[in-house]
């Protein structure tokens, strides 16, 4: 069509195949990289233990003023955990960082967002970082997960019907 | 033959230096040993100005520009260096929109988190044997966002200018 700019679909040349080659990777290489992160996981929990540091941090300050800006850094902080925790081999803090992430998502600035129920997710990600469950079956923390996760659909549900359902 | 790492220039551009530590050691095990990384947008664009990088890994969220800014920027900045470069994006974000996001600013690959040796592999594969031509029309410049292009479909053609500026019409990635 006249005016219109032509949509133009153009192959790069492959500099990454050029450069590293064919083949694949040898099973030993694949162990190797394992075995690199196997290292690591000592440090693990103190990892995540810096991470939960910083949500507290966060949840204090928006606790000392809940303000658009203190809710965006705690849903930061949450979200980088919810990753971290995942990575790090803390499932259900990653569940509960998850949960979190929903409630203080940005579609619900502005909302009175329930302060007891965003200290309910820190307090339960404390427990299950200082109890050091790995388990992503410990029914307890199931149970404490499965609970804030209801909490939070029903709040949104009367709230924020549009983002209920939506995934953090 | 397998694979020769040791020659890749790759960028690891994530706000949690566990994780940047974690996605380097990971690199460096697979043979890559030429590894810069990033706390924010800014530090990655000071790298991806004088460094010609073969591939970065790029976290979504991000202190000031997110990843998915940032990709706009590395694709489409008059002043980007590297237009081409493969991004892997790595992020908690897993939603089928989320994902959609990223690939309308023109990530090639998505790996949502958990990270782990093989799941970093398997993209960093995907971008060698698997690279997608790219577009270019007036709204956007990136990786083909179609993931499979099929040689003997005989159908409607149904890419147009604002279907490409509107990917909710194509497969996703």
């Amino acid at each position: 069509m006249a005016g219109k700019k032509p949509i133009e679909i153009f192959m790069p040349p492959n500099m990454l195949k050029a450069k590293v080659g064919s083949g694949g990777l040898s099973s030993s290489v694949i162990k190797k990289a394992e075995a690199s992160i196997e290292e690591l996981r000592g440090e693990f929990a103190g990892w995540i233990a810096t991470d939960v540091n910083r949500l507290v941090e966060r949840r204090d300050s928006y606790q000392a003023q809940a303000d658009d800006h203190a809710l965006s850094n705690l849903h930061r902080a949450s979200h980088d955990l919810k990753g971290q925790a995942s990575t790090f081999e803390f499932p259900l803090i990653a569940r509960v960082a998850s949960s979190l992430c929903q409630l203080t998502d940005e579609v619900n600035h502005g909302l009175d967002l329930p302060v007891t129920l965003i200290n309910a997710h820190v307090d339960a990600i404390k427990v299950i970082m200082r109890e050091g469950i790995k388990d992503p079956s410990n029914q307890m923390a199931v149970i404490l997960a499965g609970e804030l996760e209801g909490q939070v659909s029903a709040f949104l549900e009367k709230y924020a019907p549009a983002s209920a359902g939506a995934s953090a | 033959m397998s694979y020769q790492f040791n020659s890749l220039k790759v960028l690891v551009v994530d706000d949690n230096a566990h994780m940047r530590s974690l996605i380097s050691r990971i690199l460096h095990a697979y043979g890559i040993y030429t590894i810069y990384d990033a706390a924010d947008a800014e530090q990655a664009w000071q790298v991806i100005s004088v460094n010609p990088l073969d591939i970065i890994l790029l976290d979504w969220v991000l202190e000031g520009m997110n990843g998915v800014e940032l990709t706009d920027k590395i694709r489409n900045a008059p002043d980007s260096p590297n237009s081409f470069v493969p991004i892997i994006m790595v992020s908690g974000y897993s939603s089928k929109e989320c994902v959609n996001a990223a690939r309308d600013a023109g990530v090639t690959e998505f790996l949502a988190k958990p990270v782990s040796a093989k799941t970093i592999l398997s993209r960093l594969i995907a971008a060698i044997e698997h690279p997608r031509p790219f577009v270019r029309t007036a709204s956007y410049f990136g990786p083909c966002r179609r993931r499979r292009i099929d040689p003997f479909y005989k159908g409607p053609e149904r890419r147009t200018e604002s279907a490409e500026g509107n990917a909710s019409t194509l497969d996703a990635a």
